[in-house]
């Protein structure tokens, strides 16, 4: 399971990055950002889990002093949630971005904002 | 003590406790932001104060109450608290220089800058893998943010093109932390298990780590991106993105590669250096200043990686290093910026507006050599150390990378500052206020007291708190005052030391003393001809001769290094001074650093790496090195004394300084490089590298020095360089005479060191007396003029005729020593070409005497005065000395005589009376004086008895070809005075060594100008660039493992 | 040796001696070139009526302090060459003052009057004698190379740089002259000894045709005189030199007298019988015959 999970958040993020360079469109550019951030945390989400371990609950099973060896820690399954909240604040300035760039030229293919150079 | 946690709580509560505050509020805002970064600092700097003085230990601060790896958890130790306080205030500097924008903007930029603050605090703090994202991608997104503050439109695009490859970053980042903890089983850094570089995921896992940190930090060629927010962000925003952000991500590198072991060095070490010497040598040819900071920050931190590359082998020095260099990049680099939001202009050369204002100078020296790390600044011990530790380890490729990419950074940043110098300023370029010379001035005051606390750390020799250089520093605060007041109390600074410390002297630092202090001061008589207040000509001068006092002080390779530095320095900003000067201040600047790294190399080398090092320990180095040794320092010491090959800096920066400036730089300065050779050859004595004897191939550099610098004298047509390629001669015979490596060579050598010094400053200063009334340089124009100057007249003529060594004047003594030396030496050929250079140089002796005082006098020089009695006055100094020393040499020959022979153990000169014998001849001064006198005396007396009563005729009173001429021009036979010579011998006039070296520096420019084409400004290029460089390290490093 | 008052007389003895051997000798000299020419020539007491007449002269004039002096310094340099020169070897009161200094005096002080006639006529504003001086330095600069290299090369044979002694050393017979235990040398110095005698092919420094007698050009009356007195000596002073480091010195004046007369023949030879070079031919000339001539004798010796 975990590894049909991880193919495919390997898939979406080089399709993602593929799409991010080879589309000059910004909003396109985004979008393909976007798929790369969802097989990242897809990733995130198979890779967390750690073959023979057990669920986080400190119990009798589980006491405390061992707790690090044995349980899977729950914190990077958790932050997946931050890793998208971050990638949606990422994307939302990204698009703001956009706006303004379409404002300064009315255009939005990256290749027209290339004043800044050498 | 308050908790360090903290910081990030009050960043991070202000900033949402700004939307509480109503949105008309700027002001008040304004002032709670400013707040809040004050309390960041503060905290920062009272655990930075408490945890250097012992007084609190590495904390770590456990959060939501449990242990890690299961909660995050935070540490603040010396290195944390140091950069800590560098990011808040930088943050809170950065918030006054950007207030104008914030106020505009309101509480939401005040808000995104307390959010990066906090996020680059919280980046230097944590421990946990996951946290360090988040907080990455909080500075990513708050930079973006503030990227807009910007006036400059281009910026958007900017910020697009940082936010894509931020994407990229995340990606690799995040891919990269969750395999690490997958092959660790926790987040935490502390836990990261040692990886071998590999194919296997765990190291997979590491590289991807890594790689996106390493992207973080902007390294070349993966960099186009932070390139042109540099270019486009405000100044105040840089300084943070640069000094802040950027220290704080090599630190996150620091942390994460400490654990994963020193098998990921070499890949660090790698990219660190390419980036720094590939990012200096684009930034040559660049024009706009903040691009010119962005290449230069990203070639520093480039450094930085090198350095944490280098973790392996430096030890305990590795905090002091890496630490040293960032602190000086952080403190450097945001002082530029904020200099550079009140320079109007955004080419290079507009910041010669800068120049009206003598702090902001002080300024921008200031920033410049603490990037370029010279003392007294931390980058210089961080330097020295670096190199001791690489050569100790045998990383010369690494040493020799590094020197190099100072070379040219210093290049283009002396550049720079010479533009500012002396470039025509832009009319009101300058929007200089309280608040931004305010921050800038922090910077200032930041940058000193590094350098002092650098200097003060225990096992270190301050080179601050050494007597000269707070005279020097004292001369700063003197600067107010008229120069001649100045003057005096530099006089006085420099005749008082000269009493302190000229009794622990032995006779031969002796001499170099007492040419290079009371030298300096009879010299300095004559700057008693400026008027107004001069300002930056004594701290410079004062600097320079700190240098010479501290080099004949110095008892370690350390102490020696440092003061060879400082009299570059010094140096440099004096030879700026003069008029069209900038060009060959640069030259001289960067051949000075180059020779001063070939001694660095050198010290290294024959230290390995224990320190500190006695100087005369050198004569210990084991016998393999010894020639390698000796061939650094031998390159080092001869690109001061401007051997043919290394000289090519010398005729201008000395032609083109002031006219009190020209003596200094060519009778005092050049005899520093002397110096070293004799500490150099007492200690290692001959060498030989595959077969070959190192004096002998010294001896032909001398030679050849002395004849082709004499041959391209007499070419000249502007007197002050005919003099400097003099000196190039000059050197040339007493570099001939040292590499003799007998007792008389050394004596030889000796008497050229005051001889060189006494009729060198005199005709510098006779003729920038000449300068001064006629205001040219150029011999031609001039003629005649031997009523109207009849003094200087008299000490040129002295001058010449003690330099072509003709009796009865001093010089004929070298020549005499010269006879003897050379007797039982084994060097045949080079002499040679001694043997003419004496000739040759009677040519351009007569040269000089001629066209400027025989001749026709020229119409606009009828009413010219004799020159500024001030400047007489040495004159006429050097001139009475030249004639005692003549009768009698040895009031100062002696005692070197006798020390030479307890060197060689052998006393071939008997001092009997006034006479002296050899060997093999005799010479009685006194004798020839007075024979010389008498038939002189007598062969007069008959003239006049017979053509007492000749008529004084005028000018033109001569027959010409059957003419009486009127026309001084057509008349006067001066320029190209030795055409006959050009036609036989001007082939050796080519200018072979110019060529090589303009040819070295077309090609770097050249590689500049071809690689920037590499960063076409398109986002997705550079993200492809980002991609491209991850792929080709990974497959490089994992060749590097199979 | 040291200083005795009695060596002021026998000094201006030698000096009376050689003064009047160089005005007699020179005239011969020209006597003989015009012979050669097909010319009578001047008488050979021409030079005293010469020097008496200048001396008479009573129009004259002065460019300033730098011309009055040339002249002192150019005979100076010539009366100072002999004085620290010994003369006759093994003579009581021919040493002059030779304690003062060896050979490298004597080679250095040759600049002596060169350079104070040099500064004298450049004052005199005359572009010919500034032509005369640029000339006559470029010249010598490569024409006393091959002199050096031989001195250097004697220096160390002899292993001294006294005079006194090298002459010493070629004592006792023809065969140890230097001519013969070190002719590579003696070639070497005899370049320079021709190129520097003012006589074709290397006399441009005065040539006659375009810069007439060159630096001298605006010297006259006493002037003229002094420089006259120089002309008669200083070649014999230099012949001296050459006749010590190289032919044995001389043992008695009678010695001296026929040594010296044969080696200025010399160049006056070789003068009468060829044109004159320009500056930057017998530059060239210089380093490609004399040059390589001095560096074999230094590496050989």
């Amino acid at each position: 399971m975990s590894q049909i999970a991880l193919t495919c958040g390997f898939i979406l993020i080089l399709a993602g990055l593929y799409g991010a360079l080879t589309n000059r469109d910004i909003l396109r550019m985004i979008v393909a950002f976007t798929v790369a951030n969802t097989g990242v945390n897809i990733v995130l989400v198979a890779v967390g889990y750690l073959p023979g371990r057990t669920a986080p609950i400190l119990d009798s099973a589980v006491p405390v002093a061992e707790a690090a060896q044995r349980i899977i820690d729950p914190v990077p399954q958790a932050l997946v949630l931050t890793a998208i909240v971050i990638g949606l604040g990422i994307t939302a300035l990204m698009l703001a971005y956009a706006y303004r760039l379409f404002r300064l030229r009315h255009s939005l293919d990256i290749s027209n904002f290339t004043e800044l150079k050498w | 003590m308050v908790s360090p946690v903290l910081i990030i709580a009050i960043g991070l509560g202000t900033a949402f406790a700004l939307g509480l505050l109503g949105s008309s509020r700027k002001t008040l805002q304004f002032g709670a932001t400013l707040t809040a970064l004050a309390a960041m600092s503060a905290i920062s700097v009272i655990w930075l104060v408490a945890l250097v003085t012992g007084a609190a230990q590495t904390a770590e601060i456990h959060t939501a109450g449990a242990v890690p790896p299961f909660a995050i958890n935070l540490r603040v130790g010396i290195a944390e608290a140091a950069l800590l306080a560098t990011v808040t205030l930088t943050g809170l500097f950065a918030a006054l220089s950007l207030r104008a924008q914030l106020l505009k903007l309101g509480r939401g930029g005040m808000a995104v800058l307390l959010v990066l603050i906090m996020a680059i605090s919280g980046l230097v703090m944590t421990r946990d893998l996951f946290n360090v994202f988040v907080f990455i991608e909080l500075i990513a997104i708050a930079t973006a943010g503030l990227v807009l503050l910007s006036e400059d439109p281009r910026a958007v695009c900017a910020g697009f093109k940082f936010l894509v490859v931020g994407q990229i970053i995340a990606i690799l980042l995040l891919v990269g932390i969750i395999f690490t903890y997958h092959a660790n089983g926790s987040l935490n850094i502390d836990d990261i298990a040692a990886t071998p570089v590999g194919v296997q995921g765990a190291a997979l896992a590491m590289f991807l780590l890594l790689i996106a940190l390493v992207i973080e930090l902007k390294t070349f060629p993966a960099n186009g991106w932070a390139l042109d927010i540099y270019t486009s962000a405000h100044p105040g925003f840089s300084a943070v993105f640069s000094a802040a952000t950027g220290s704080a991500a090599l630190f996150i590198v620091d942390k994460v590669v400490a654990p994963a072991g020193a098998e990921w060095l070499p890949l660090l070490t790698g990219i660190g250096v390419l980036s720094f010497v590939a990012s200096n040598v684009v930034a040559l040819r660049q024009d706009n200043d903040r691009r010119l900071l962005g290449y230069s920050s990203v070639g520093q931190l480039g450094l930085v990686l090198a350095v944490i590359g280098q973790r392996d082998v430096l030890g305990e020095a590795y905090l002091y290093v890496a630490g040293g260099l960032i602190l000086s990049h952080a403190v450097a680099k945001a002082g530029l910026f904020w200099m550079s939001a009140m320079v109007r202009g955004r080419n290079l050369d507009d910041w010669a507006a800068i120049r009206a204002r003598a702090p902001m100078v002080l300024a921008f020296a200031t920033f410049i050599a603490m990037l370029v790390g010279l003392p007294p600044f931390p980058g210089f011990y961080a330097k020295w150390d670096l190199a001791q530790a690489l050569v100790a380890a045998g990383r010369l490729p690494v040493l020799a990378l590094i020197l190099l990419g100072v070379l040219i950074e210093a290049a283009y940043l002396f550049r720079w500052f010479g533009f500012a110098i002396k470039r025509e300023a832009p009319e009101k370029g300058l929007s200089a206020n309280m608040v931004d010379c305010g921050i800038t001035f922090a910077a200032v005051i930041a940058g000193w007291a590094l350098g002092w606390i650098w200097g003060a750390i225990p096992g270190q020799h301050n080179v601050l708190a050494t007597l000269p250089m707070l005279a020097v520093l004292a001369f700063f605060a003197l600067e107010p005052l008229p120069a001649k007041i100045k003057n005096v109390a530099a006089i006085g600074a420099l005749l008082g030391w000269f009493t302190l410390v000229f009794g622990d002297y032995d006779p031969m630092r002796l001499i170099f003393a007492v040419v290079m202090i009371p030298g300096g001061a009879v010299i300095l008589l004559a700057s008693f001809t400026e008027t107004g207040r001069r300002i930056g000509f004594y701290p410079s001068a004062m600097a320079m001769y700190a240098g010479l006092a501290l080099l004949l002080e110095a008892t370690t390779f350390f102490e020696f290094f440092a003061a060879w530095e400082i009299m570059t320095i010094g140096s440099y900003f004096l030879i700026l001074r003069g008029k069209m000067s900038e060009p060959h201040a640069l030259s001289y600047m960067l051949f000075s650093l180059g020779g001063a790294f070939a001694l660095l190399a050198g010290f290294a080398l024959a230290s390995g790496g224990i320190q500190p090092f006695a100087l005369n320990q050198l004569g210990t180095v084991g016998a393999e090195l010894a020639p390698w040794v000796f061939v650094l320092l031998s390159i080092g010491f001869m690109t001061k004394t401007a051997a043919m090959g290394l000289h090519i800096w010398l005729p201008g920066a000395h032609a083109e300084a002031e006219t009190d400036v020209s003596p200094m730089v060519s009778g005092i300065l050049l005899k520093a490089g002397l110096f070293g050779l004799f500490l150099m050859l007492m200690e290692l004595g001959r060498q030989s590298l595959w077969g070959v004897d190192l004096t002998v191939v010294l001896a032909w550099i001398g030679a050849i020095s002395a004849f082709l610098g004499a041959v391209l004298s007499i070419f000249q047509e502007d007197a002050k360089r005919l003099l400097a390629y003099s000196s190039i001669s000059q050197m040339g015979y007493a570099l001939f005479g040292i590499a003799l490596m007998n007792h008389l060579g050394w004596l030889l050598a000796m008497m050229f060191v005051i001889n060189h010094y006494v009729y060198k400053s005199m005709l510098f200063l006779a003729v920038g007396g000449v300068y001064k009334r006629t205001h040219t340089k150029l011999m031609y124009q001039m003629g005649g003029l031997i009523t109207l100057m009849p003094f200087t007249f008299v000490s040129v003529l002295v001058g010449i005729i003690a330099m072509s060594g003709v009796p009865p004047l001093s010089g004929f003594g070298g020549r005499w020593i010269f006879y003897n030396a050379i007797m039982d030496a084994g060097l045949r050929l080079p002499l040679i070409l001694i043997f003419m250079a004496g000739p040759v140089g009677f040519l351009y002796l007569f040269r000089l005497i001629h066209t400027i005082f025989l001749g026709q006098l020229k119409d606009p020089h009828r009413q010219l005065k004799e020159a500024p009695v001030w400047l007489l006055v040495p004159q006429m100094i050097f001139v009475a000395f030249l004639i005692g020393f003549a009768v009698l040499p040895g009031m100062a020959l002696q005692k070197v005589d006798g020390y030479i022979g307890s060197i060689f153990g052998d006393q071939p000169l008997v001092w009997s009376g006034r006479a002296i014998a050899s060997e093999f001849g005799y010479w009685n001064p006194v004798a020839i004086m007075v024979v010389i006198a008498v038939i002189f005396v007598s062969v007069f007396l008959i003239l006049i008895a017979k053509n007492h009563d000749a008529q004084k005729v005028k000018q033109f009173n001569i027959v010409f070809s059957a003419e009486r001429p009127y026309r001084p021009e057509t008349t006067h036979f001066a320029w190209n005075f030795f055409a006959p010579y050009r036609k036989a011998l001007g082939f050796l006039e080519a200018p072979v060594v110019t060529s090589f070296w303009g040819g070295v520096t077309d090609g770097l420019n050249g590689t500049a100008e071809f690689t920037r084409r590499f960063y076409n400004g398109n986002g997705q290029s550079y993200a492809a660039h980002v991609l491209l460089f991850v792929v080709a390290v990974y497959l490089i490093a994992m060749g590097g493992v199979a | 040796m040291t200083f005795e008052w009695i060596q002021v007389p026998y000094a201006l003895a030698t000096l009376f001696i050689i003064l009047n051997y160089g005005l007699l000798m020179t005239a011969v000299v020209r006597k003989l070139a015009a012979r050669v020419g097909g010319r009578p020539g001047i008488p050979v007491w021409q030079n005293y009526i010469d020097l008496v007449k200048n001396f008479a002269l009573r129009s004259k004039i002065n460019h300033g302090v730098m011309y009055y002096l040339g002249p002192v310094f150019r005979l100076s340099g010539g009366i100072g060459l002999i004085l620290f020169v010994p003369t006759i070897y093994g003579s009581s009161w021919a040493q002059n003052f030779s304690f003062a200094g060896d050979l490298v005096l004597a080679l250095y002080f040759i600049f002596f009057g060169t350079l104070g006639m040099a500064l004298g006529a450049g004052e005199s504003g005359h572009p010919h004698s500034a032509i005369g001086v640029s000339r006559g330095l470029a010249q010598v600069t490569t024409a006393e190379l091959p002199m050096a290299l031989a001195v250097y090369s004697l220096a160390i044979q002899y292993q001294t740089l006294s005079i006194t002694e090298i002459v010493a050393a070629q004592q006792g017979g023809l065969f140890n002259w230097t001519l013969f235990t070190n002719p590579l040398a003696v070639v070497a110095a005899m370049f320079a000894f021709v190129g520097t005698m003012m006589r074709s092919p290397f006399d441009v420094v005065l040539a006659p045709q375009e810069i007439p007698i060159g630096p001298p050009t605006e010297y006259h009356s006493a002037y003229l005189a002094l420089m006259q007195t120089n002309r008669a000596i200083f070649p014999i002073a230099k012949t001296i030199i050459y006749m010590n480091l190289f032919f044995g010195g001389a043992a008695n004046w009678a010695e001296f007298a026929i040594k010296v007369f044969l080696l200025y023949m010399i160049p006056a030879v070789i003068g009468v019988v060829h044109p004159r070079f320009r500056v930057e031919q017998s530059i060239r000339f210089f380093l490609k015959w004399g040059l390589p001539v001095g560096i074999l004798a230094i590496l050989t010796v």
